[in-house]
């Protein structure tokens, strides 16, 4: 399998009335074609603003770090720095829709509510599949049926206020998988959906995931989805990533407090009678990061005098894992 | 859309029904009757004595001795079965002659201004939100803001000076001398398009500075929505995204308030008249208050009324066309 | 030394100062928090300054005009703006003053003229002697703010003379008291119209409300400048002045009131059912003692506003009514009435100084339209970026 997407030291800017703040800092992660990854984090982690960034869909006071690379290999496998692509450009509008397919949270709101589904997903094959009206319109009662909407035929002509919640995401993923991305980037698809319908929309994007090959990145604050859908993992705080590594080992076997914190977090069928332990404290507010570990102020584990001074960079306490965190760094350094 | 449309219709015809009270209620205000005033127009200076019995005979013949409500459905009755508005007792002759062809040329007035005012705000308002907070936005709100401060008469008498430095005195009223009163034909409508523009772009100007703020407003909203990023996301381009995105639904108040603006227009059309020399519905309508003709006022009132009605009617429709949200009850 | 004294030592003078600013902001009243947030708004804040220096000017006008609002100086006909100077080609000064008049013949027109006589100079003074009038209607003085010394037989006109020698400076300012007091009459009428019937509507609702809303819409769908002129025109012909002006106050207050009615409606409807408006009506509060004590105060600020954005309208209608002959008539002084002098495209070529007060509608609109936006924002508490 082949690295289709690599970002690297990934630093996002804002200019605000309050001074420059930097919801992202030195963001590091690839992904595989065919391989999901997920990303979590609570809001205001910074998740959706790093892939926002990769298909330049920030505003326009975001600015880039110097020595942030985001590099994308495209479907004839040329490669294609990402972030820096002029405006209007038409490059710029293949990677948008044609390469890199994304899913928002809201469906209700992704779909403009004066055009009928068939009219906004007829726009997007056009653009990206070259076929004239007619053939658009085959397709993308096609894809409608392939999402499993049933009577595509005749939703295909209805407005987005006229289908359900979990029905309006489903054509939302058609919508975006009829311009034939090779990644496609989900921020929190299934967050305000019902749970029943959580699960099936989930099964519809892994299923739909593995038939057409795709890459993709899953954002997401519960971690219990990720162990349903993504391969690797990558858990975000006040925009650094803290650990990342194969899913199913850093669920398992957790290596940042912060992780821990998440995972005892989620209510567990065995323990039913025990009360849920949330993360202590509040997220801080990305005009206050604190200094040293951003993850200090909330850690029972933080080292006085370290944790609150320097921040800790990125050590491999296992194989194929990675985490910044103090306690593996001394671990390490004395170890050594 | 059936259902919708007659639902609509019914409200203007209750509105309509209202409104005609209304006016009636109005033209019943100034102190003394018809009579009294008729009979000091027609025989003032004439050297006829008109004695109490003689005002009391014209009030008779003219029916105004019966119960005001009676007057009223008679008057109404009048204007709605036959298309009779009754006497204009300063012309001497039927309201229906005098309002005549004026009817059309405040028409022309009022579409050309509604025209200019949809051309130039909707693009504007657009841009000044894309463009949000540039030195261009920034113009554009203090010209908003003066737009709505200036007297509409001092715009009028300021763009009348300077036309007539520029193009010559021959640019107030709505006709050159020669077609003043010349029949209608291809060249007097050239002529009173060449006319046109002035009271247009003078009746225009509030409602330009206040269509400019509000589709600056609700584009700036649409522009933050997710279905325009989500667009963006899918590779549409960007001239294409905001017009058929943001654009569409940042018309959506201007057309909700095409009746206001009509209302607005209306409001300062007398004013207007009087300083560009219109000869239209707005200037008699000032006239006949003047001379306390309330035939001829109550007429004019009812018919610029209705107009704005209508024209709320038609808004509805049109915005119902529009978003497809509206009649469905969204 | 206790504990808390010495943490009070721990603590830098800045932390001291921020955690005090905090707890001042927290423990302020909604009407405190408005005021510091719209003293921020630099614009409203000019524009406040100066709708107050007009307000002051209108109340005082008979100490600020130099002189009457009638009074006619028939050595100085149709003038222009006589502006002081410091300099002239006899050197300077540093009391303003201005030069004297001479009448010549016009050469082509062989008209009378006022032109500058260079050769006298006229010093502007403080509080001088002038005509006796009557501060506030009551109180006789004969001082005037600025003006000339008494023993000089010149006038002087900052703006220029109307067609009769009246001064166009001293009108001006008894105008703006005029038409500012219309303005605050008519606001206040269609507010109290407003409280009655947006208040009925909305705490009694269902079919009272549907009634009021019909006439409402009804009301607001009549174009309002032509509305109004059917109302003026019904004022007999032979009323006084003063009669003039209140039926005018009345006439604007009685068409005013649906945007603000409607906007209290839909507050009190939004709010009826919340359950300290319920404990009142249970505990047998009477409507009116409801809607005032519990109800209105929630969203006051909204109606400020309100009131504040319908001065303009209130102050454009009357000048375009009297501007036209359907409102206040001479020997009345409003920005209408002078503006009547300035009807033809001829007054801008010879007396463009006739159109000064339209500065003044236009300065006065725009301010009581900044400050209404400036308080909008203040008084929303979402805007908050503290």
């Amino acid at each position: 399998m082949s690295k289709m997407l690599s970002v690297e030291n990934l630093s996002i800017s804002f200019r605000t009335d309050e001074g420059v703040i930097t919801p992202v800092q030195g963001v590091t992660f690839s992904v595989e074609s065919g391989r999901t990854l997920g990303l979590v984090g609570e809001s205001g982690s910074g998740k959706s603003i790093s892939t926002k960034a990769l298909m330049q869909l920030l505003p326009g006071s975001a600015v880039l770090g110097a020595d942030s690379r985001m590099t994308y290999t495209d479907k004839s496998g040329k490669e294609i720095a990402l972030g820096h692509m002029k405006h209007g450009s038409k490059e710029l509008r293949r990677i948008r829709g044609g390469e890199i397919g994304m899913i928002f949270q809201e469906p209700m709101a992704s779909f403009s509510p004066v055009y009928t589904i068939g009219n906004q997903m007829m726009e997007a094959i056009m653009l990206h599949r070259g076929l004239k009206k007619r053939e658009a319109r085959e397709y993308a009662i096609e894809m409608l049926n392939k999402v499993g909407i049933s009577n595509a035929a005749a939703r295909v002509d209805q407005y987005p206020h006229e289908l359900s919640g979990g029905m309006r995401q489903r054509a939302m993923i058609a919508l975006t998988l009829s311009a034939g991305p090779a990644l496609l980037i989900a921020d929190e698809p299934t967050t305000a959906l019902d749970v029943t319908i959580q699960a099936q929309v989930l099964d519809l994007m892994r299923d739909l995931q593995r038939e057409l090959g795709m890459g993709m990145i899953f954002i997401t604050h519960d971690l219990g989805v990720i162990a349903q859908i993504a391969d690797d993992v990558a858990v975000m705080y006040l925009g650094t990533i803290v650990e990342r590594g194969p899913a199913k080992e850093v669920i398992r076997n957790p290596q940042h407090p912060y992780t821990q914190g998440l995972l005892d977090a989620i209510p567990s069928l065995d323990h039913l009678h025990d009360r849920l332990k949330p993360v202590p404290g509040d997220i801080p507010s990305p005009t206050a990061r604190p200094k040293g570990c951003p993850f200090h102020t909330r850690c029972a584990q933080a080292i006085s005098g370290t944790c609150d001074v320097q921040e800790p960079q990125e050590t491999s306490p296992l194989p194929g894992r990675a985490v910044r965190c103090w306690l593996h760094e001394t671990k390490s350094r004395s170890a050594a | 859309m059936l259902r919708f449309t007659l639902e609509r219709f019914a409200g203007m015809v209750v509105t309509m029904l209202l409104v005609s009270v209304m006016v009636f209620l109005i033209m019943e205000i100034p102190p003394g009757d018809y009579a009294d005033r008729y009979a000091f127009r027609k025989y003032s200076g004439t050297g006829v004595n008109v004695t109490e019995a003689d005002i009391e005979a014209i009030r008779r013949d003219l029916g105004l001795d019966k119960p005001m409500l009676l007057r009223y459905f008679d008057w109404i009755g009048g204007i709605v079965l036959r298309g009779d508005f009754g006497q204009a007792f300063a012309f001497e002759t039927s309201v229906t002659k005098v309002i005549g062809d004026k009817v059309w040329l405040t028409a022309g007035i009022l579409f050309s201004t509604l025209l200019l005012t949809y051309l130039v705000s909707i693009p504007i308002g657009i841009y000044a939100a894309v463009r949000r907070g540039s030195a261009v936005d920034y113009g554009l709100t203090v010209f908003s803001y003066l737009g709505l401060a200036l007297p509409n008469f001092l715009l009028a008498l300021v763009m009348l000076y300077f036309a007539n430095r520029w193009f010559g005195a021959d640019i107030g009223g709505l006709f050159s001398d020669q077609y003043r009163d010349a029949p209608w034909s291809l060249a007097k409508a050239w002529d009173m398009a060449k006319h046109l523009w002035l009271p247009a772009v003078v009746l225009a100007w509030s409602a330009v500075a206040y269509q400019i703020q509000t589709v600056r407003a609700t584009m700036s909203d649409e522009l933050n929505k997710l279905s325009v990023t989500a667009a963006r996301a899918r590779g549409v381009p960007e001239m294409k995204l905001l017009v058929k995105y943001p654009a569409r639904l940042a018309i959506n108040p201007v057309v909700s308030t095409i009746g206001f603006d009509v209302n607005r227009i209306f409001s300062e059309l007398p004013i207007v008249a009087v300083v560009l020399g219109l000869t239209e519905l707005g200037e008699l309508l000032l006239r006949a208050y003047l001379d306390l003709d309330m035939n001829v006022a109550g007429a004019i009132l009812l018919l610029l009324t209705f107009a704005i009605v209508f024209m709320n009617f038609v808004s509805d429709l049109l915005l119902a066309w529009l978003d497809p949200r509206i009649k469905l009850g969204v | 030394m206790t504990d808390a004294t010495h943490q009070m030592d721990d603590l830098t003078a800045a932390e001291a100062r921020e955690r005090a600013a905090q707890l001042k902001y927290y423990s302020a009243s909604q009407w405190t928090l408005i005021w510091w947030r719209f003293r921020r708004h630099r614009a409203a804040m000019i524009a406040a300054a100066l709708l107050g220096v007009m307000a002051l000017a209108g109340i005082f006008a008979e100490f600020v005009a130099p002189y009457g609002p009638v009074t006619r100086d028939t050595q100085y006909i149709e003038g222009g703006p006589q502006i002081p100077k410091f300099c002239d080609e006899g050197g300077c000064s540093f009391t303003p003053f201005i030069n004297g008049t001479k009448t010549e013949r016009d050469p082509v027109t062989l008209r009378a003229i006022s032109v500058p006589d260079p050769e006298v100079r006229h010093y502007l003074q403080l509080f001088v002697k002038g005509e006796t009038v009557k501060l506030l209607g009551f109180i006789p003085i004969d001082r005037h703010l600025i003006g000339l010394s008494p023993d000089v037989d010149q006038k002087i006109h900052f703006w220029g003379t109307d067609d009769l020698g009246r001064d166009v400076f001293s009108r001006t300012v008894y105008a703006t008291r005029t038409s500012l007091s219309i303005g605050v009459l008519g606001v206040l009428i269609s507010f109290v119209l407003a409280l009655i019937i947006g208040g009925a509507a909305g705490y009694f609702g269902g079919m009272i409300d549907n009634v009021i809303q019909r006439v409402t819409e009804v009301i607001r769908v009549v174009p309002i400048i032509p509305l109004y002129m059917g109302l003026a025109a019904a004022m007999p012909k032979e009323w006084s002045t003063t009669q003039v002006y209140f039926a005018m106050t009345l006439i604007l207050g009685l068409f005013g009131w649906p945007t603000l009615a409607r906007r209290i409606r839909s507050q009190l409807l939004s709010i009826r059912n919340e359950d300290y408006v319920v404990a009142a009506r249970l505990a047998g509060a009477r409507p009116g003692r409801i809607i005032a004590q519990h109800m209105l105060p929630s969203f006051t600020s909204f109606i400020i506003v309100d009131l504040v954005i319908s001065f303009p309208y209130m102050i454009l209608s009357e000048t375009a009514l009297s501007f036209v002959g359907l409102g206040l008539r001479p020997p009345s002084v409003s920005w209408g009435v002078l503006l009547q002098q300035a009807q033809s495209v001829r007054a801008i070529e010879q007396t463009p100084w006739l159109f000064i007060p339209a500065v003044f509608v236009v300065v006065a609109v725009l301010a009581f339209t900044v400050i209404g936006d400036g308080l909008r924002d203040a008084a929303d508490p979402y805007a908050e970026t503290h």
